[in-house]
């Protein structure tokens, strides 16, 4: 296996991961199928774009994108999400209409073309032997040292515990003295921002336009399916097995079969394995 | 209560008459554009495109002495319902022709509809070889923009091992056919072809097996968002210091989405950009902003191919005395007229234009380099 091939899985795997987390954590702890969520990575993914037209230096990003995407996804909770947590299939429907009109929202705001944004740490570097995006570099590491910091803390951390009470029994944990509805839009909104994140992340190296979320649920969504849902370690094996069985098909055909080999997977895991490989539950 | 009863027909009399009046008043030209779908993002510049055509045509004196009037409609959507959009304006509205910007399924479709009984000018770039009765087409075909550019860009750059990446479907693979014959004619040598599916937005391994061939060259038929991600990644891997990029559906959007850092050695080739420098062109550019505001759609090569489509439809019609087909197709061969992409002339169905190489280096798109009056050399096969 080619260097260039070991890291363009690590790129994949990351990426993938960064965008999957929210979608996990909102279906694994709040039962809610988000068909909004790769709209959060597209808003996300605009946050360079505002900064940009509003004239401010980059590094505001982070705090635009946190703001821009904690705000959208406060209001959804309050206003839709919160009245469907356990109603997998309502939520389904109900946040398929809000992608509608989140991406009719940011084409209203700025149009249905193309965005760019400027990589923040343009040209290559030699990693491994082979020239590789710096830029690429940096994001895998970083997604690498979130994900350590993330199980450690929800491991240890009262949140956590709390968390999983709720997850168990919420009526129980609430009688407990545990705030259910507020950990719930607390849930929500930090999955929605690791979705805002991952776009933000991505926006130097992808297209950005009100359609491209599209792009993102899809392959998470298999990665949960394939992986199981609600911990964090059946996520990672089911973004390395998507990410990395598209990569190596692709590589080794064409991306006509690395599309057609995670399909079939996931049609296969749906059929025979409904729970995933890694199942808490 | 007798006289408000008089009244009420008295009104609505005149109300239909003036109705009825300003339906035959005017000759309806029906403008088939994308508004929804995946073109959707080209809708607005060419509504605006034929929007200045129409105008233009009516000040010196409409077609046949009667002016036009432009009834849109929207078939950014599958061939059955573009067809019924189409058949509503004919048969409905009564529109006498049609300029049609929108995808080939679509042109099928409507050419087994109209079946040569209404003039039909089909304007946007196209896998080429559509002819038929009463059928005008102005767009670009894979002919014209590759047999005069690739010879020039492969002697120019020294550019002579080529690797072919499009979409999968007929116009990638129809443009690729004809561009490895250009490029084994001028001495080149294809080291890869590759199709990819629209669903894949991640373009590493193809990235992958270009650097390993060696291309010197990389012709791109990927479209829209697809074109956008693999350019935005291509020059991400420093693949732009190996090899030039020459795409055929490159126009003012999709550079704008590649940005300026990675359209380096970026060549489009097409028979019009915004930035062509030539009096026609820039007068026509001019009016576009006074008319729609400098905050308008940018203009590119699919929107200002419907103020062709208008411009070929009213010189045919001039020549035929009206818009009988018949009469048209009878003197349509030859007819010349003034575009900003320069003199256009019909021959074989097709218009013979200039065909502009431009450098998209830096993020703005500037003419190295223009070829006059290149013809068509596909056949005909439907």
């Amino acid at each position: 296996m080619s260097s260039v091939l070991i890291l363009n899985i690590l790129w994949q795997i990351s990426i993938l991961a960064m965008v999957t987390i929210g979608l996990g954590i909102v279906f694994g702890q709040l039962k809610i199928m988000n068909m909004a969520h790769g709209e959060l990575v597209m808003i996300g993914a605009y946050a360079p774009v505002i900064t940009a037209s509003l004239g401010l230096p980059a590094v505001l990003q982070v705090p635009v994108c946190i703001i821009t995407v904690g705000i959208v996804a406060l209001i959804l909770e309050r206003t839709i999400i919160r009245h469907l947590y356990g109603r997998p299939f309502d939520s389904l429907l109900a946040t398929w209409g809000v992608s509608i009109l989140l991406r009719e929202i940011v084409e209203l705001l700025f149009g249905r073309g193309y965005q760019s944004v400027s990589s923040p740490l343009p040209g290559t570097m030699s990693v491994l032997g082979t020239d590789y995006p710096a830029y690429r570099i940096v994001v895998i590491i970083g997604v690498f040292a979130f994900f350590a910091i993330l199980i450690a803390w929800y491991r240890r951390s009262a949140i956590g515990t709390e968390i999983k009470a709720m997850v168990e029994n919420c009526e129980l944990a609430h009688a407990c003295g545990i705030n259910t509805s507020r950990l719930s839009s607390l849930c929500f909104v930090f999955g929605a921002l690791t979705a805002g994140i991952a776009g933000m992340v991505l926006a130097p190296t992808i297209r950005i336009e009100p359609m491209m979320g599209l792009d993102y649920l899809i392959r998470s969504f298999f990665s949960l399916v394939v992986g199981g849902l609600g911990s964090v370690e059946g996520l990672m094996l089911g973004v390395g097995i998507i990410g990395g069985l598209q990569s190596a098909l692709g590589a080794a055909f064409d991306q006509t079969y690395g599309y057609l080999g995670i399909l079939l997977l996931s049609i296969f895991f749906l059929w025979l394995r409904p729970n995933g490989i890694y199942s808490s539950r | 209560m007798k006289t408000r009863l008089i009244k009420l027909a008295a009104a609505v009399a005149l109300a239909t008459s003036a109705l009825t009046g300003s339906v035959y008043a005017d000759i309806k030209i029906g403008v088939l554009v994308p508004d929804s779908g995946p073109s959707g993002l080209f809708g607005p510049s060419t509504r605006n495109s034929a929007t200045l055509a129409a105008k233009e045509i009516n000040a010196a004196g409409g077609i046949n002495g009667e002016q036009i009037e432009l009834v849109f409609a929207d078939v950014g959507v599958p061939p059955a319902e573009a067809t019924q959009a189409a058949l509503r304006l004919w048969k409905g509205q009564g529109v006498k022709a049609f300029i049609g910007m929108h995808d080939s399924a679509v042109r099928q479709a409507l050419l087994g509809l109209f079946k040569g009984q209404v003039p039909y000018v089909y304007t946007p770039v196209y896998e080429g070889n559509a002819c038929g009765k009463g059928l005008y087409v102005t767009g670009e075909t894979p002919s014209q923009q590759l047999a005069p550019v690739i010879p020039y860009l492969m002697a120019e750059k020294d550019a002579k091992k080529w690797y072919l990446i499009g979409h999968d479907y007929n116009w990638p693979r129809d443009t690729n056919k004809l561009a490895k014959q250009y490029i084994a004619d001028a001495g080149g040598e294809v080291v890869g072809e590759e199709y990819l599916p629209f669903s894949v937005s991640e373009f590493d391994s193809s990235l992958q097996k270009i650097k390993a061939s060696g291309a010197e060259g990389v012709l791109i038929t990927l479209v829209g968002g697809g074109s956008v991600g693999f350019n935005v990644a291509f020059a991400g891997f420093g693949l732009d210091k190996q090899a030039i990029r020459l795409g055929t559906l490159i126009e003012e959007n999709t550079l704008a989405g590649i940005g300026a850092a990675n359209a380096n050695g970026l060549y489009s080739s097409s028979g019009y950009f915004a930035a062509i420098d030539s009096p026609v062109a820039k007068s026509f550019s001019s009016s576009y902003a006074s008319e729609f505001g400098t905050d308008a759609p940018v203009l590119n090569t699919l929107g200002q191919s419907a103020y062709d489509g208008l411009k070929l439809l009213a010189a045919i019609a001039a020549k035929a005395n009206g818009l009988a087909v018949s009469a048209m197709d009878m003197v349509a061969e030859g007819t010349t007229f003034e575009s900003p992409r320069g003199k256009g002339v019909l021959k074989d169905g097709h218009v013979a234009q200039n065909i502009y190489l431009a450098d998209g280096t830096g993020g703005m798109f500037k003419v190295v380099y223009s070829f006059a009056n290149v013809p068509t050399s596909e056949g005909c096969a439907n």
